[in-house]
């Protein structure tokens, strides 16, 4: 039946005509408009349109610009491996600043009831600043918009919340620059005039479905040799993301030489598949994961680039930026923002600050994550 | 029972015999049916690397499969296996990551398997509370134990030698699939020729006659359990060996896949019929299916509504013949 349509469809388009193959949009693409980066580090990006600042305000805030603070810092969950980082790269701002103490402090399971209660205790007792992950963001909102009543400073990493009911938000990401690392990385470890395919979650993934229109335009105009044979479904699923790897890799034979994986899920399972298929070396693997999954294939030389963002790095920024906003020299309407050994970072859609290009765990550095 | 009313008593056995047999040789010709088909489409899906593949990456369903038929022959039903899978998993990937013996880490999640399906075993059968209750009521406790537990952080480090489904018999053979078929035809024979395997049919077929017959309903029912959780224990190993992370979740509608082996594969869903080559040629045909959507390029998410078809058909089938039977 599904071919059926597909034949017709097919037929339709050959009959329309107009359609040009580069037109469609790789499957698992979602259809908003995207934004791809310039294709080389010189040149400018289209700036996306100015939005205004959308994030709250603190009600009479002490003024403590230049003294030193005390800031707690409450992530989904503690003990794992990835707020670990987030929490260490504070630690180093913290030292690197010299007048601020930051606590990292939270739920051992990420439930949003849990980080509520932590956060209003810290509340009750008097921080000056609130830095947070949240687990849900709409339900959080309540107990943020109180610590800013209470003239207490909010800024949110990782995990957003509503706009107003925090001051900024350092967003270690965006979809056009997850889009320019894959399809760079691939371009150069698969060859600029050859197919690859992609494993994903599902089609109707927001996030995958975004990061995949991405990709598909910064290919149009950066690597347009670069050729997408199709895009397959595993769901969530590690064993199911195996079993479709190895399907790709056995219905394309030779033409495959790239394998994009979308989840965290995916690319280790896309990298087992290649291990075991013996072609390490010829199908490139690049995708977005975690560093302790991919270890085992970074460390075997089967894949090269695994991309994702360093939470060091992102701790340490937001507490760059809650210093920069109890001094004052972070306000609505500013478009950057000093981050210390990070350099300047860009203000965007209207309230939040991105970390920068997304980090790329290779042989030299991975062994130095734990998440 | 309400099988009891239905099945056993009017048949004849010649006949059902030979109804049995044309399910798995139908099921055998379309395994082999769909290979060619494909194969026409696609050369390089008969590539014996292909072929190989599809059983490498699938063996543990038939493996759990074997399992769940003796189930669903005796008259019951397990849904909590596919969530028992994931924490047999993660229990013998947790052990294998914290130094124990190899060996121990395997064995740990058979023996596991066994005590916790015996465990539901005992409950249905001596507590006479039907088997969907007491294995809907496990799969929460597993799924929500393991979150509990391991608050979803993955395995990773897993030693190398940990990876049973790596293992290559005679350099050929990959052991997945040499142990789905030695299970396959070891239950098979036992279930046909043991007196306690002919039980689980007697308790399955006709509980009062088997009980007439001095077959102890109970001890039946707690063995198969049990015989269950040893294949599920098994079928969690391959799942944890086959890569090099162990995701410490519930493995989405696995339970469902492997029911549906069984069911496709001829067991019927009121109990007392049914055969595991019949539901590991079932698993191969779903396995084979997924495999051949992306072949001929239809998406994946077809396999779902194919097996829901296949999975009617069968019991439609299954009724009928019990109705002409009963009728006859």
């Amino acid at each position: 039946m599904k071919l059926g349509l597909a034949a017709a469809f097919l037929g339709a388009t050959l009959l329309a005509g107009t359609a040009s193959a580069a037109d469609k949009r790789w499957d698992g693409a979602d259809d908003l408009p995207v934004n791809p980066l310039a294709c080389s580090a010189g040149e400018a990006n289209a700036a996306p349109a100015a939005k205004p600042y959308d994030g709250g305000k603190p009600a009479n805030a002490t003024d403590k610009a230049g003294k030193s603070i005390t800031l707690v810092d409450v992530p989904k969950l503690i003990g794992i491996g990835y707020f670990n980082a987030t929490s260490k790269g504070m630690q180093e701002a913290a030292k690197a600043l010299g007048n601020v103490t930051v606590k990292t402090d939270g739920p051992t399971e990420a439930k949003i009831d849990e980080q509520i209660k932590f956060i209003d205790n810290y509340i009750t007792s008097g921080v000056d600043g609130i830095l947070f992950a949240a687990n849900d963001p709409v339900a959080i909102a309540p107990v943020l918009k109180k610590a800013l009543s209470k003239g207490i400073h909010v800024v949110g990493y990782d995990a957003n919340s509503s706009p107003d009911a925090r001051e900024w938000f350092v967003n270690q990401a965006e979809f056009n620059g997850i889009a320019k690392s894959m399809v760079d990385s691939m371009a150069k470890e698969a060859g600029e005039d050859k197919s690859f395919a992609i494993v994903t979650s599902t089609f109707t993934t927001p996030n995958q479905a975004r990061w995949i229109a991405e990709m598909w335009a910064y290919a149009q105009k950066c690597h347009p040799k670069l050729k997408w044979l199709e895009t397959v479904e595993a769901q969530e699923d590690n064993n199911l993301s195996f079993n479709q790897a190895t399907t790709l890799i056995n219905k394309h034979g030779d033409k495959l030489a790239g394998l994009f994986g979308m989840t965290s899920v995916a690319t280790p399972a896309s990298a087992e598949a290649v291990t075991k298929a013996k072609l390490c070396g010829k199908v490139a693997v690049v995708g977005l994961a975690t560093p302790n999954a991919m270890k085992p294939y970074v460390n075997a030389d089967c894949v090269k680039s695994v991309v994702l963002w360093n939470p060091v790095d992102l701790g340490y920024a937001a507490t760059y930026v809650m210093r920069a906003v109890v001094d004052g020299s972070l306000k609505p309407g500013a478009t950057s923002v000093d981050a210390g050994k990070l350099g300047k970072l860009n203000v965007v859609n209207g309230s939040e600050i991105l970390l920068g290009s997304p980090f790329i765990f290779t042989k030299q550095n991975i062994k130095d994550f734990d998440f | 029972m309400t099988a009891m009313t239905l099945a056993g008593t009017g048949a004849d056995p010649r006949r059902r015999l030979k109804v049995l047999a044309s399910q798995e040789a139908l099921l055998a010709i379309a395994v082999i049916g769909l290979a060619i088909a494909v194969g026409l489409y696609n050369p390089r899906f008969l590539a014996a690397r292909n072929l190989a593949d599809v059983l490498l990456g699938n063996a543990y369903i038939a493996v759990a499969a074997v399992g769940m038929s003796m189930v669903i022959v005796s008259g019951n039903i397990d849904i909590s296996v596919g969530a028992l899978i994931g924490v047999l998993a993660t229990f013998s990937g947790t052990l294998a990551v914290n130094g124990a013996p190899i060996v121990v880490a395997w064995l740990a999640a058979l023996v596991a398997g066994v005590v916790v399906m015996a465990l539901q075993g005992v409950i249905i059968a001596y507590l006479r509370i039907p088997a969907i209750v007491v294995t809907l009521g496990m799969l929460s406790i597993l799924k929500g134990g393991l979150i509990s537990v391991t608050g979803g952080k993955w395995i990773t480090d897993l030693p190398d030698s940990f990876h049973l489904a790596d293992i290559e018999l005679f350099g050929l053979l990959p052991f997945p699939v040499f142990l789905m078929i030695l299970v396959t035809i070891l239950a098979a024979l036992w279930m046909r020729y043991s007196a306690s395997g002919r039980a689980i049919y007697a308790v399955g077929g006709n509980a009062e006659a088997a009980r007439l017959c001095g077959i102890s309903q109970p001890r039946t029912i707690v063995m198969v359990f049990a015989l269950h959780g040893l294949f599920a224990g098994a079928a969690a190993l391959l799942y944890a060996t086959q890569l090099r992370v162990i995701q410490s979740t519930v493995p989405p509608n696995l339970e469902l896949t492997i029911i549906t082996a069984s069911v496709v594969g001829g067991v019927s869903i009121l109990g007392g019929v049914g055969t595991v080559v019949g539901s590991t040629l079932a698993a191969v045909l779903i396995a084979e299916i997924a495999s051949a959507l992306v072949f001929i390029d239809v998406s994946p998410y077809w396999i779902r509504a194919v097996q829901g078809v296949l999975i009617l058909v069968t019991v439609i089938a299954d009724i009928l013949r019990r109705r002409r039977m009963a009728g006859a």
